[in-house]
């Protein structure tokens, strides 16, 4: 090859891998979407896309995991993984739907000490605990005794779900005073979302704590050698991504008007799915809150557009599982590429 | 009867919600819903209810017979459930396996008859499950 050409194919190399990751995932729901809008009016003859209603659930259905999918994507770009949000809500749900029940119902769980009809924001706060506290857990055994954060998390996952298990029995917890039912009405689960992501997108874009992750995750040796305190950092992404899995429970808990013990299992790897097939990049350091959210809109629509055609759901499992590992061969590849660049 | 749409809700209330929404937001029609268990048939009755649907144009069905469902049967939502019998599923197991010990034939399957739930004998079913 000579050096002209030689020149001209790595200008070109270069062009393509400065597209941003999360580009590639907007053209697939894009994609996407105007797949599923054909089909419709092929197979159904009416608009996928512009039915109100439609649209609601669609986004509706995904927050819950979406808020999960804020905490995991931080935990992601620090270079780690967190497997425990879905327990996290499991256990969540179980003990904040204990304290948030009405006295009407005579069988309620803390009846006899008379612990119903409590303002709303006790529950809400003794959730958040939950969370808060698992989060925390997971964090300073990452953090201080330096195992895996698979094992560490994966453990959490078990523990929880143990937890939430035991809190009743299995029995499950319904008939919430009305206050608490407030916070899943209509659209509530998307606004507490947007929020959630709108406030990571800025920490993670404008503070030091953002930028002290993706440096941890990039290289945490280094990290560690500028002066970061990796230790204390990790600790507060665990305890972080705890707390919004606990979050997303209480949201999911008022939706439902029940508590069960098998509650949000799974959703971590939805979760995870999300921001990976978002852009972020498993190996750390690299990935924005705007991927994720791209990421949960793409299971919305394929979730919502299976439904539409009335295709057996069980296809979409076996969908979601090709776009993951076609997400991260994507991602793996253009990272092999970027190696060779440098 | 006839068939319009068959899916899953994975056995919990919400998904069971999100489902029938999307169903009715598709404009589907439908007299009766029946779920494989009363947490779905539960959502069906909150995705209808939101919807404006009157819960008499629409039959409801689940199966256990939870505490829950037979408030919502009292309620005017859900219609009907089959009771989910623990205590005779147990003592049927028992009984199949003494038989079985004892040289006896016995079924591959071996039913526990159902018992279905309606308004009218929902007083028998209150303090089972």
């Amino acid at each position: 090859m000579t050096d002209a050409t030689a020149a001209q194919t790595s200008t070109k190399r270069k062009k393509r891998t400065s597209w941003p990751a999360e580009f590639n995932a907007l053209i697939g729901l894009l994609v996407l979407v105007v797949l599923f809008e054909v089909l419709g009016w092929i197979i159904k003859d009416q608009s996928f896309l512009f039915n109100k209603l439609r649209l609601s659930i669609m986004i509706l259905q995904v927050s819950v995991i979406g808020i999960i999918a804020i905490g995991v994507t931080q935990v992601i770009i620090s270079g780690g993984i967190d497997l425990s949000g879905g327990s996290i809500i499991g256990a969540t749900v179980m003990i904040v739907m204990s304290f948030a029940q009405s006295s009407i119902f005579t069988r309620a769980v803390y009846i006899d000490q008379g612990w119903v009809d409590l303002p709303v924001i006790i529950p809400i706060v003794i959730g958040l605990t939950v969370g808060l506290l698992c989060g925390l857990t997971n964090g300073i055994l990452i953090a201080y005794t330096k195992i895996p954060p698979f094992i560490a998390t994966l453990g959490m996952m078990v523990f929880a779900r143990g937890v939430a298990k035991w809190y009743t029995k299995g029995q499950h917890i319904s008939f919430p005073t009305d206050s608490f039912f407030a916070n899943g009405t209509g659209m509530m689960p998307v606004a507490i979302f947007v929020a959630v992501a709108a406030l990571f997108w800025l920490i993670l874009k404008f503070t030091l704590y953002g930028r002290y992750t993706y440096a941890i995750g990039s290289y945490e040796e280094a990290a560690r050698m500028s002066g970061i305190n990796v230790e204390r950092h990790l600790v507060l992404v665990y305890t972080i991504a705890g707390s919004l899995a606990s979050l997303a429970g209480l949201v999911l808990a008022s939706r439902s008007l029940t508590a069960q013990a098998g509650m949000g299992t799974m959703n971590e790897l939805d979760a995870i799915a999300m921001a990976v097939i978002g852009g972020v990049s498993l190996s750390g350091g690299r990935g924005e809150i705007i991927g994720t959210s791209i990421g949960m809109l793409i299971f919305g629509v394929i979730i919502s557009g299976f439904i539409f055609l009335s295709l057996d759901a069980y296809y979409q499992e076996m969908v979601k599982g090709v776009i993951i590992v076609a997400a991260v061969v994507l991602d793996v590849h253009r990272q092999k590429r970027r190696a060779m660049e440098a | 009867m006839n068939v319009v749409e068959e899916q899953t809700a994975n056995r919990t209330r919400a998904q069971g919600q999100d489902l029938v929404t999307k169903w009715l937001s598709s404009g589907t029609q439908f007299d009766a819903v029946i779920a494989n268990n009363d947490e779905m048939a539960i959502g069906a009755v909150q995705a209808s209810q939101a919807a404006g649907i009157s819960m008499d144009d629409v039959i409801v069905g689940g199966v256990d017979a939870t505490q829950d469902a037979l408030i919502s049967m009292q309620q005017g939502g859900m219609d009907l459930t089959i009771f989910q019998d623990a205590y005779g599923q147990g003592e049927g197991s028992i009984d199949t396996a003494l038989r079985i010990i004892a040289g006896e034939d016995v079924d591959q399957t071996v039913f526990i008859p159902f018992q279905l739930v309606t308004m009218d004998n929902i007083g028998d079913f209150l303090s089972k499950n």
